[in-house]
Formats: C-alpha cells, structure tokens, sequence
C-alpha cells in the first residue's frame, strides 16, 4: 500500500518534468536558432547578453534611434557581419528582450510619418 | 688514481655537460624573471602611454567592449560604497601619472600584494589592465569621449 502511494507520487513528478521542459523553452536559445536563419552565429550567450545590452541602452537613451543602436552592434558583431545582418540582429533583439522598443524600429521603416 | 680529472672525460661528454648545464640555467631564470613587469605585464602598454582619462577609456569599453564593460561594472556594484569610491579614486591616481610613472606603478603592482585596494577588490582595475585586447579597443576609441562623464562608472 505504502510503496504504491510511492509509486504514484513519483509518476506524477516524473510527468511534472517531463511536461514542464517544453513549456519553458530557453528564450536564448530561441534567439540563437533565429540568429542561425540569419547566417549570424557566434556564442550563444554572447549573442543574448549583446542583445540585452542593446535593449538597455535603447532604454536609457543612451542609444536614442535604432541608427544608432545598428553603430553600436556593428561594432561588436564578428568582423564580416554585413549591414542586413546587424539590421536582422536588432530587430531581433527587440522582439526577444524589448519588444516595447517597436516603435524605433518602425520610426526608421517610416521616415515620413 | 681515484680521482676523477677534467682531461679524463671525453670530448663528446664535456659537450653534453655544457649543453644540460646550459639548459639547466635557461629554466632556472625565467622564474625569476616573472616577477618584474614587462611593457606588457601587468600593465598594457597602450593604456601605460595613453593620454585618455579613467572615463574616456570607459566609455570606449562600454561601446567597443560591452560585455567585458557589464562585467565590470556588475562586479563594481557588489562592491561596498567605500570600496567602489576607492576604485574610482585610485583610477583617477593612475591616469594622472606620466607613462614612466604608471611603468613604475606597474612594476610596484606585481610585487606588492599588501597594497589595500587590491586587497579589498582584487579586479578592481581589471577592465583597464587586465586584457591587451579590450585596452586596444579602449585607447582606440578614447579621445572621442568626453573626458570628464562620471556616469559611465555606473553602466
């Protein structure tokens, strides 16, 4: 009796852990499979520490258009990056860590508005 | 004759003596020799001979080597108020040395270990001395800063 109180407890933790590793995928790693689609590789979490930084300075004006936001990351993605790629970079970064940052990204598709 | 005399030993032998003694020497030395510092050690020389500020050459890290720079500056914050400001003061020490000053506080820096702020925070200098790759970067980029930007301690 007693081993199958056991046994059902631990099936239902087993099926909590199996469960819970989809729910929460690493949004890092998210980030990095879209970065591959891009041709931008490099390391993971120096991807995603860049693109959190990017998002900081966006937020305390330091960087205060996605221009410039471009200058800062041209500067510290591999030599080789082109102009689309840090472009595909930034809006990515801001979909995944600051998607309240839209707004810059749209200031720049539409100049005249 | 027991004694064993120089003439005895063949040529061939005296130069394989020559050779281990030699060899013997070259390792003995550099252990000595890694206590002084070098143009490079441990100190860079480019921030040795830069005529940037403590804040320029931040800024620079926080543009050119933003990671490196967040580091630092997390490690700053978890520093004690007093510690930091100590940082700070002993930064604007350096900078305002003469290269041949900063060549001697160098050579001071890898010989004492007493010295209290290394003691409190021993990277406390480390996002301007520690990697010749960022201080690259860092005396690159430095003049285009202004000199004297406080805020750029804090990230």
């Amino acid at each position: 009796m007693k081993y199958g109180k056991l046994s059902a407890l631990a099936s239902i933790m087993t099926a909590a852990v199996m469960l819970a590793a989809p729910a929460h995928a690493d949004v890092d790693t998210d980030f990095a499979n879209q970065l591959h689609t891009y041709g931008i590789y490099g390391q993971r979490d120096y991807n995603a520490w860049l693109a959190k930084i990017t998002c900081k300075r966006l937020g305390n004006g330091l960087d205060s258009s996605a221009e410039k936001s471009a200058v800062f990351l041209s500067h510290n993605l591999p030599r080789g990056t082109d102009t689309a790629q840090t472009w595909q970079f930034l809006a990515a970064a801001i979909d995944t860590y600051c998607p309240e940052q839209q707004p810059v990204l749209t200031a720049v598709a539409e100049p005249n508005r | 004759m027991h004694r064993l005399r120089l003439t005895r030993i063949p040529l061939v032998s005296r130069a394989v003596i020559a050779v281990l003694t030699g060899a013997f020497a070259a390792t003995a030395f550099p252990a000595i020799g890694a206590a002084d510092a070098t143009d490079d050690y441990p100190i860079p020389h480019r921030i040795i001979v830069t005529t940037c500020t403590a804040e320029q050459i931040l800024a620079a890290a926080r543009d050119f080597a933003p990671i490196y720079y967040e580091r630092y500056v997390i490690d700053k914050h978890n520093k004690s108020p007093e510690v930091q400001q100590a940082a700070i003061d002993n930064a604007h020490y350096f900078f305002s040395l003469s290269p041949q000053d900063r060549r001697a506080y160098s050579e001071q820096m890898v010989t004492n270990f007493a010295d209290p702020m290394t003691a409190s925070w021993p990277n406390w200098a480390k996002v301007f001395f520690n990697n010749k790759g960022v201080s690259a970067k860092e005396t690159e980029n430095c003049a285009n800063y202004p000199p004297d930007d406080t805020s750029v301690w804090d990230g």
